[in-house]
């Protein structure tokens, strides 16, 4: 055993029913690193990092914490030898403040009222560590970047000493995950380990001081620092696949020229949101959108984009302005009314607002499309079999990994859920699609395919608004780039003028 | 086929479910049995099988399994989008007094059977549809938890039974109790042997929310909001038109359970009818929709089964004098048990 071994599993093996999700797994973590734990969609990080948080028990294997074999069998057990950990879905009640919610299981005087010292202690630490945050606003006013930041010190006042961070960057816009990398650094000046689940190679780069690779619940390497590199972490990753990468290790794209539509698909006139707490709302914005283009929207989380993606679906939304489809007001229009002329959407959150979790794959498919006409019989009953074969052809042309359209569509993998999502836009006719983040917490391979199907859509002179966080992967595949700040349009951007740098700033408000 | 095996393995999970919470409940109910110091077994077996053992039993289990069926359905649909109706008994209770008032107040017409009875039931539908519409209207344009107003619909319908049943135009001049005259022979109807007619509109009933739920757009919509309110919204379904829709459908089978129970039990408005065993018939239609996980199509085996307890808690009383309220206990026991062990093993019904 090496000397600075601070974490070490040794052959960890873990089955779920038929399922292998860990294969003799070997893990070590030396103190003071920021270690990635890097692998695809189901390689078995999560897995691993609950097993070791106390969630999961192993099956076999043991866990050496710091030289001593400890068998820990709840997250009490692990928080009592000073692991944290991040969860990707934030658990923080969202009707307490931030210090009500950190106070929340802790340690110490029990019932004791009020909570001032605790306040000072918990701000304390905020501040030692760069983590400010608002302390007595009610959790749910707050961005996903600043929960994060609470649920950090959360663990850090419980007395962590390794912070386990689930895929932390999922909900993050680029800003805020510097924020994170500098955050990072102070912790190990701390004396604080770090491990980092990640299935972005761009952020293993950045961020980490060793990596660990998973790949179908199989360690296929631990990585030093000095050996890092894209090309070989997507080696490493991927195998057999051939994936042709950028240099931020995002899927390349074939984006041919292509003659745009005369007319546009759609036009933006003049709408306006009044903004709120939550949302600041859309400032007078128009833009056409042509048959044959992907037109990228991009923003910094909360910064009107939501506004933008929905309200061509629920024009009703909007306070003032009108959107055109071919021409033709969408004024007052439901959702349904939009559909009707070939327009379709995914929504940002897949999960909470894209599926019907307790459904089958084929009433999920349905959904949306069960007021057209091909979809009904008599007006007023559905046709199964047409659905179940609409369900087929999305399983088919989307590669959804399921036995049959009937399996209940939570059992799907996120990627396969997207996949299906979106297969969903395309069952009837579609002129326009509008996208939300759709490649958000995916694994390269799945996002590849998703560009694919946007760009497939584009050369056959549909339109896409793509309304994305990450500015790298609207680079790849948008013909134009709007980018919007407080509700605010800041400019639009043809391909030959994108400027990371340029829009970044914009999107700052710079 | 896929599919074939999922029915097979979910037919097997609910029998192991409802096996292991029934078997325990009669286990609990055995020691309290034992306890009061009464003969276990006798009493077992006379709480199963009363229904079973003579025709009398079997019709007084028929008898009560219908407004409980109609019950059921008003907690379960709209329960469906996750809204509970705690209103249904309100609704049975409105059905019925409007059935009354249309029938009284038409029946010196003298119009015949084949046109009053359907007239009839008719008003009874609408009249508790549109009862309990109130309450999905409440939430749908004000966001007044449906609890809360069908809570107190319940006392408003229970107060208008009493107006309309002590009110001089319809109350019986001859009782002493609040009861209204006696609707014409051409508004009543008839029995099969011992069973009441009203049976063929709960197999009507049973089909038709059958159809609507499995086959319909709008039973895909109903569904589709209880399963995620933020995806349905998302993807074009109107909430407000769902819950008031689910609310209307809820309360129209109240009203219809209401209405048959003055068209083919009573004859005329009793104060505090739809009750049975001392109970009113809207707990047990809670009480029954959730031992099936508030699951429409699985609703008329529960209710005829919960029927079977109720039937053989009424026997229980008179042969052994063991307080009917054994009953209580030994549903609630079952519900619970089943409650714990899906939870605990497996979801069963789907």
């Amino acid at each position: 055993m090496v000397e600075n071994d601070y974490i070490n599993c040794k052959n960890i093996s873990k089955k779920f029913g038929e399922v292998k999700a860990l294969d003799d797994i070997n893990f070590v973590v030396r103190k003071g690193e920021i270690h990635g734990l890097l692998g695809e969609n189901g390689a078995g990080k999560s897995t691993l990092m609950n097993i070791l948080y106390g969630l999961y028990s192993p099956d076999e294997g043991e866990i050496i914490i710091g030289g001593e074999k400890t068998n820990i069998k709840s997250p009490l057990d692990s928080i009592k030898i000073g692991i944290g950990m991040v969860h990707q879905v934030s658990t923080l009640v969202p009707d307490f403040t931030a210090v009500e919610n950190i106070i929340l299981g802790s340690e110490g005087e029990k019932f004791t009222l009020p909570i001032s010292r605790e306040r000072e202690d918990i701000i304390k630490i905020s501040e030692e560590f760069g983590l400010q945050f608002p302390a007595d606003v009610k959790i749910k006013e707050l961005s996903a970047g600043v929960k994060q930041k609470i649920e950090i010190v959360r663990a850090l006042y419980g007395g962590a000493t390794l912070l386990i961070l689930d895929e932390p960057t999922t909900s993050l816009v680029e800003s805020e995950f510097q924020q994170l990398l500098k955050s990072l650094k102070v912790f190990v000046d701390k004396g604080v380990t770090v491990v980092f689940i990640t299935h972005k190679i761009k952020e293993v780069m950045e961020a980490c001081t060793a990596v660990t690779v998973l790949r179908k619940g199989k360690v296929q390497a631990r990585v030093p620092k000095e050996e890092l590199g894209v090309e070989n972490l997507v080696k490493l990753m991927f195998m057999e696949q051939d994936i042709e990468v950028t240099e931020s290790a995002l899927p390349k794209v074939n984006l041919p020229e292509i003659e745009l539509s005369e007319k546009p698909v759609a036009q933006v006139k003049n709408i306006s949101i009044i903004g709120d707490d939550t949302s600041p709302g859309l400032k007078n914005i128009s833009f056409d959108i042509f048959g044959g283009e992907i037109l990228g929207v991009a923003a910094v989380s909360g910064n009107g984009e939501k506004s933008i993606a929905e309200c061509i679906i629920h024009p009703t939304m909007l306070d003032s302005g009108e959107i055109f489809i071919d021409e033709k007001s969408m004024k007052n229009n439901s959702p349904v009314e939009v559909f009707a002329n070939g327009v379709f959407y995914t929504p940002e959150d897949r999960i909470k607002e894209g599926i019907l979790n307790e459904g089958s794959i084929k009433e999920n498919i349905l959904l949306g499309h069960h007021q057209e006409d091909r979809f009904l019989k008599k007006k007023i009953f559905i046709d199964w079999k047409e659905a179940a074969s609409a369900a087929r052809d999305v399983i088919k042309e989307f590669n959804v990994a399921t036995p049959d359209e009937d399996l209940s569509i939570r059992r799907l993998s996120g990627g396969n859920i997207q996949k299906a999502i979106l297969g969903r836009a395309f069952v009837s006719p579609l002129k326009l699609l509008v996208t939300h983040n759709p490649t958000s917490g995916l694994d390269i391979s799945t996002v590849e395919f998703i560009f694919n199907k946007l760009v497939e859509l584009r050369n056959k002179g549909g339109a896409v608004l793509f309304v994305n966080e990450d500015l790298d992967e609207l680079m790849i595949v948008c013909d134009r780039i709007a980018v919007l700040h407080d509700g605010e349009l800041k400019g639009i951007f043809k391909r030959s003028e994108f400027d990371k740098f340029k829009i970044g700033l914009l999107m700052i408000g710079g | 086929m896929a599919q074939k095996n999922k029915y097979k393995s979910l037919i097997l999970s609910n029998l192991i479910i409802y096996g292991a919470a029934i078997i325990l409940a009669l286990g609990v109910i055995s020691i309290f049995v034992a306890v009061l110091g009464y003969n276990v077994l006798e009493a077992l077996r006379t709480l199963l099988t009363t229904s079973f053992k003579s025709s009398f039993g079997f019709s007084e289990t028929v008898k009560k399994a219908i407004p409980l069926l109609f019950a059921t359905y008003a907690f379960t649909i709209p329960f469906m989008i996750k809204f509970f109706n705690i209103g249904g008994w309100g609704q049975m209770l409105f059905g019925g007094t409007m059935t009354v008032v249309v029938g009284l107040t038409l029946g010196p017409l003298g119009l015949p059977s084949i046109v009053m009875v359907p007239l009839l039931l008719l008003v009874g539908i609408i009249s508790g549809g549109l009862f309990a519409l109130l309450a999905g209207f409440l939430k749908a344009k004000y966001d007044i938890n449906p609890i809360i107003s069908t809570i107190m619909l319940n006392f408003t319908a229970y107060q208008f039974v009493n107006f309309i049943a002590t009110s001089n135009i319809f109350r019986d001049p001859n009782e002493g109790h609040p009861i209204t005259r006696r609707l014409s022979e051409s508004s009543l109807m008839g029995f099969f042997g011992e069973i009441p007619a009203s049976i063929i509109l709960a197999v009507i009933a049973i089909i038709i929310v059958y159809l609507i739920m499995k086959k319909t757009r709008l039973g895909f919509e109903i569904t589709a909001v209880g399963h995620n309110l933020t995806a349905s919204e998302t993807y074009g379904i109107n909430f407000s038109k769902t819950i008031m829709v689910a609310f209307f459908i809820g309360g129209a089978l109240a009203g219809l359970g209401g209405s048959l129970e003055m068209l083919n039990i009573h004859g005329k408005l009793i104060e505090g009818f739809a009750k049975t065993s001392g109970a009113q018939y809207g707990v047990f239609g809670i009480l029954t929709s959730l031992v099936v996980a508030g699951n429409p199509l699985a609703v008329p085996l529960a209710a005829f089964f919960m029927s079977v307890l109720l039937v053989g808690a009424d026997s229980l009383q008179r042969t052994m004098q063991i307080p009917v309220e054994i009953v209580f206990l030994s549903q609630a026991v079952i519900v619970m048990f089943i409650v714990i062990i899906r939870e605990r093993y497996g979801k069963g019904i789907k």
